[in-house]
């Protein structure tokens, strides 16, 4: 992966760098903030004086007296919006810079995880290869190779996406008709990862067709069926799709028999957030939460520990009929 | 090797460890899978491996504290990680750890098997104790037991590690002389694993900690300017 150092919000600032421009910028905070309670001091002692010299002309004159009540209040008030607006723009930069070294450790972590979901296969395709070059001719080997070139085509593009989506990318929204097309992609899908899966797929009768990008709906259910292959603890995972009308909606709600998480709902689909020591790029779940929104429909993940991981999706209906 | 060495392969990735462990029994080595840590907690209790081969990353727990355990439980036991992560942090941490060997991925399998014999050389190295080792010496204030990798100080036992025990082995056995830093990184360092002058610095600091009464003001391995460091007292029990 080729990535340009500077460039956009893809490079990470070091750490020493990092600190120097937090401690800069705070300076700078406080320095503002020093100079802007100075002049607001300046602003009400003025307005003071105002009053006094009021006070002591002792004019009568209710025009000269509403002036004075006039500068009074544009004085005190110039100074309370200056407070206000350094106060905003003070928030506004720690809250900038808190989300860019916050998308900068992210971004760290990714690259650190990319690299171990890179590697990995590598080792295996390698180990493999040797084997192969030094005389066994098992097909199991062959196997293995299928599988670990999957697993980096499979890194590759999640990568490329996000990329994409990123980048504010166009889907291509269309009527996908569930019946049928549904169950042969989640058993090509399932087919890449051999005996490591089982797939069962459950539509409900007269389910109308989808509106919505069929490549990102592949990509969602790869994406669901690896995340069920990398966490679930098991042999071989089981996995449930069904399908259902709900309303305007068409549901389907995908559910695996694997070990779950203790991670919070809220914080599965979080771009960067990894649930398991060895558990992937923290890219896949976003992925699908993201692509899901682009297409104007919704993703909720839930899980327990000891009772799977299940997802929502909620698409639009195209309004066309089920095919036969 | 008259009986084939017994390899403890801790790999949560499938395709890499099951690929791994065939290599190794073909390359005549005993070998036991584990895909867990949990796992090779149950591995190494049913039979004590000669090595072990780490992955960092595991689902139930890192590779790092695991071969603390390990070390405790199997003190002989060589130690290499396996991690598809070859920063400087995690490798110096594996090896401050007292690893073996630190092995990134994607790898040579040959060069790995290599790495693998030195390791079981070394190890086997430190097993054959000559006389003046055996039983417990009083090194500083500790009670040491080479063959154990054991010190035990004001009554609390603590496990050395391969490279610790290696290095104070090299001092005891030179006790009086001076012993250069050059000449404890050949011995107890592959160069394979890239030390520095400052790696047995950092060892040396954690040896003193557990001879030295005052680690402060080291009395019992001195540091000589510009050669290395000396062992001042050890005496059997």
């Amino acid at each position: 992966m080729n990535v340009k150092a500077g460039q956009g919000s893809l490079s990470v600032m070091p750490a020493r760098r990092a600190r120097l421009i937090a401690a800069l910028a705070a300076l700078w905070i406080v320095l503002v903030l020093v100079l802007g309670a100075g002049w607001v001091a300046l602003a009400i002692s003025q307005a003071h004086q105002i009053s006094e010299l009021q006070s002591l002309t002792g004019s009568t004159d209710s025009v000269v007296a509403a002036q004075w009540a006039s500068t009074h209040r544009r004085v005190v008030g110039e100074s309370v919006v200056f407070l206000l607006l350094l106060l905003a723009v003070s928030g506004l930069l720690a809250w900038l810079y808190w989300r860019e070294s916050w998308r900068a450790r992210g971004m760290q972590a990714f690259f650190a995880a990319v690299t171990h979901e890179l590697r990995t296969p590598l080792t295996s395709i390698r180990l493999q290869a040797e084997a192969i070059a030094e005389g066994d001719q098992r097909v199991e080997l062959a196997r293995r190779l299928l599988e670990d070139s999957h697993r980096l085509e499979s890194q590759i593009d999640k990568t490329l996406e996000l990329a994409r989506i990123e980048g504010g990318g166009p889907l291509v929204e269309q009527s996908v008709p569930l019946q049928g097309w549904l169950e042969r992609t989640l058993q090509g899908i399932a087919a890449a990862h051999g005996a490591r899966v089982s797939v069962a797929v459950e539509l409900a009768p007269g389910l109308p067709a989808i509106l919505a990008d069929a490549a990102a709906v592949q990509m969602i259910l790869r994406n669901l069926v690896e995340n069920s292959v990398r966490h679930a603890q098991r042999e071989c995972v089981q996995v449930r799709l069904r399908a259902r009308a709900s309303g305007e909606q068409v549901l389907l709600e995908y559910r695996d028999d694997g070990a779950g998480t203790a991670v919070r709902a809220q914080q599965l689909g979080r771009l960067f957030g990894r649930g398991a020591a060895s558990g992937g790029s923290g890219v896949g779940l976003y992925l699908v939460r993201a692509l899901m929104e682009r297409m104007g429909g919704r993703a909720e993940f839930h899980s327990a520990p000891g009772r799977g991981f299940g997802a929502e999706l909620r698409f639009s209906a195209s309004g066309e009929a089920a095919g036969p | 090797m008259n009986h084939p060495a017994q390899l403890l392969v801790v790999e949560d990735e499938k395709n890499v460890g099951e690929t791994l462990a065939e290599r190794l029994q073909v390359a005549g080595f005993q070998v036991t899978l584990a895909t867990s840590a949990a796992r090779a907690r149950q591995a190494w209790r049913a039979q004590a491996p000669q090595l072990a081969l780490l992955d960092v990353g595991l689902p139930d727990g890192n590779g790092f504290e695991l071969a603390a355990e390990l070390r405790g439980a199997v003190p002989k036991c060589a130690i290499v990680f396996l991690t598809a992560h070859g920063n400087p942090e995690q490798r110096v941490r594996g090896l401050e750890l007292g690893a073996d060997d630190y092995v990134t991925k994607p790898f040579h399998f040959r060069e790995l098997l290599l790495r693998i014999q030195n390791c079981l050389k070394r190890a086997q190295d430190l097993a054959e104790l000559p006389g003046e080792m055996r039983g417990v010496v009083r090194i500083g204030r500790a009670r040491v037991d080479f063959e154990r990798f054991s010190a035990e100080v004001d009554g609390v036992s603590h496990t050395l590690t391969h490279k610790e025990c290696a290095v104070l082995r090299l001092l005891a056995s030179r006790a009086g002389k001076a012993v250069s830093r050059d000449e404890i990184l050949d011995k107890a360092w592959s160069a394979d694993e890239f030390p520095t002058s400052r790696t047995v610095d950092n060892f040396i600091v954690r040896l003193r900690k557990l001879v030295e009464p005052d680690a402060d003001e080291p009395r019992v391995i001195r540091s000589i300017r510009g050669v290395g460091y000396l062992l001042n007292e050890m005496h059997h029990e």
